[in-house]
């Protein structure tokens, strides 16, 4: 007798969750395995053009698609919020949708800003996180004539931990171009006592920073913030004033995952580093953002896992054997300021080398919504 | 060690910067005269967390070795 048609239900309709989706039906046969996708956002925005339309470098009509465009034929999207979990009865609950069992399913939910964890966050500071906040961002470096601008991070962990160094040598080579360097101090804070999380790209990119001219805060953990006098005060006692503060938001993972047991309070989810499922259960898996693993929360990463997971997948729906893991790889181009760029691999054993930018790398980070929305998203890279 | 912890972290098998951040966020929600400690496996914790107590006008009091691991301990004086 033919087995029965196994079903895969992923939560969640943004990198992971579409990479995953569309790489899983690439890899099976939908006679074998249905493929469902719940997910609650209208456009697909490419959040690595943050560090381009601020300041005009990227228009960003071509950094956002609609998100139920992007599912590949034989993956059934359904556009809806998930409000409950159920491991044990291998079920879920959606809003209009109500309950959908699953025999596999795949947690891609991302991330949050947890901007109620720093009280004056949202009168005072500018981010570049969301395609509205860019917007708005942009809008205020239009108007800038000059004075001090502080960059930085409210906390660790974030998505993409280099874009706030990216950001902050873009925000350098724009003033150049519009005249307004001379007339600005940039300040770039940072929790550790360094100015990146990996020590020897941290080397490379603090030199960068003193040639530009940048003037670094490192071990400055944000306390508080003050938008009446206009300062920013750390934890280990500093205060820095500033004309405009671009503070990329404190972030936890989804608040479902708390309260549906899957994670504590930080709402991130402990995984299998090598595996990708959650605890003991074997067709229980995370990927991307909503994890906790020690990795760069990074839509590479979640290329990188959904590449293992939908493999993984794939072999066990069709009866084959399969025996590899997850070894942490994670691939990405970053930007370090006058077009040029580094790219950076490494994994969990192997820390990355930064040697050399090039315009190369630059040019390929510039055309990378091309690629992720026309060939990494559709799941053939 | 003189003095006994009043809140003991185990970060063990997690990666720089996350035992750091763990203790940091503990002494966010603890008060002044509390003893911290950090259990941890990660080499890179070993220089940053005392570079943080440091910096942040608290007191190490000590990091020692233990079987597998090590345990760096603060006490919160501000
Ligand atoms: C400024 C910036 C620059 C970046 N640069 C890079 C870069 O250069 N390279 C790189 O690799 N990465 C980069 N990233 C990171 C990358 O964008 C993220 O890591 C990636 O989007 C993570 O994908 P995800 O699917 O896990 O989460 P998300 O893309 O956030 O998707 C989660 C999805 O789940 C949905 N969802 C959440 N809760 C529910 C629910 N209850 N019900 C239904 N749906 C739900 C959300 O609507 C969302 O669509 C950058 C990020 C930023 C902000």
């Amino acid at each position: 007798m033919p087995e029965a048609r196994k079903r895969a239900l992923i939560l969640g309709d943004g990198a992971a969750g579409t990479i995953m989706a569309n790489k899983l039906r690439f890899h099976t046969d939908p006679s074998q395995l249905e493929i469902k996708v719940i997910g609650n956002s209208v456009n697909h925005y490419f959040k690595p053009d943050g560090v381009m339309i601020p300041f005009g470098f990227k228009n960003h009509k071509n950094s956002v698609k609609p998100t139920k465009s992007l599912f590949n034929h034989g993956v059934d999207y359904i556009h809806d919020t998930v409000t409950s979990i159920d491991l044990e009865n291998h079920s879920v609950r959606a809003g209009d949708t109500g309950e959908i069992s699953y025999d596999y399913i795949v947690i891609a939910t991302g991330d949050r800003f947890s901007t109620e964890d720093l009280p004056g966050y949202n009168e005072a500071a500018h981010h570049f996180y969301s395609l509205e906040a860019t917007l708005e961002l942009r809008q205020k470096l239009a108007e800038f004539k000059g004075g001090k601008i502080v960059v930085g991070q409210a906390s660790i962990p974030i998505q993409c931990p280099p874009a706030p160094y990216e950001f902050t040598f873009q925000l350098d080579q724009y003033l150049r171009l519009k005249g307004l360097r001379q007339s600005t101090e940039i300040h770039y804070i940072y929790p550790l006592n360094r100015v990146f999380t990996m020590p020897n790209v941290s080397s490379f990119v603090e030199k960068l920073m003193e040639e530009k001219g940048i003037m670094v805060h490192k071990l400055f953990n944000v306390d508080s913030l003050d938008p009446v006098s206009k300062t920013l005060s750390s934890l280990e006692g500093e205060q820095v004033p500033y004309d405009l503060l671009i503070l990329v938001p404190p972030h936890k993972g989804q608040k479902l995952m708390t309260d549906s047991g899957l994670a504590d309070e930080s709402g991130y989810i402990d995984v299998d580093r090598n595996h990708l499922n959650y605890r003991d259960y074997d067709n229980v898996f995370v990927v991307g953002d909503a994890t906790n693993l020690p990795i760069s929360k990074a839509g590479a990463t979640a290329h990188f896992e959904s590449e293992y997971l939908a493999n993984r997948i794939a072999s066990e729906v069709s009866g084959n054997a399969f025996f590899e893991s997850y070894n942490g790889e994670v691939a990405c181009t970053t930007i370090t300021g006058g077009q040029e760029a580094i790219t950076l691999f490494f994994s969990y054993s192997k820390p990355p080398r930064a040697n050399f930018q090039s315009k190369s790398d630059y040019f390929l980070k510039w055309t990378s919504s091309d690629t992720y929305f026309s060939a990494m998203l559709r799941g053939i890279m | 060690m003189a003095e006994k912890p009043t809140k003991v972290i185990d970060a063990r098998g997690s990666y720089c910067p996350g035992p750091l951040m763990e203790l940091i966020k503990a002494y966010k929600q603890g008060k002044v005269g509390d003893v911290i400690s950090v259990y941890s496996t990660d080499e890179g914790t070993k220089k940053d967390a005392p570079e943080w107590i440091r910096k942040s006008g608290n007191e190490l009091v000590g990091i020692f070795d233990r079987q597998g691991y090590y345990e760096i301990v603060m006490k919160k004086t501000r």
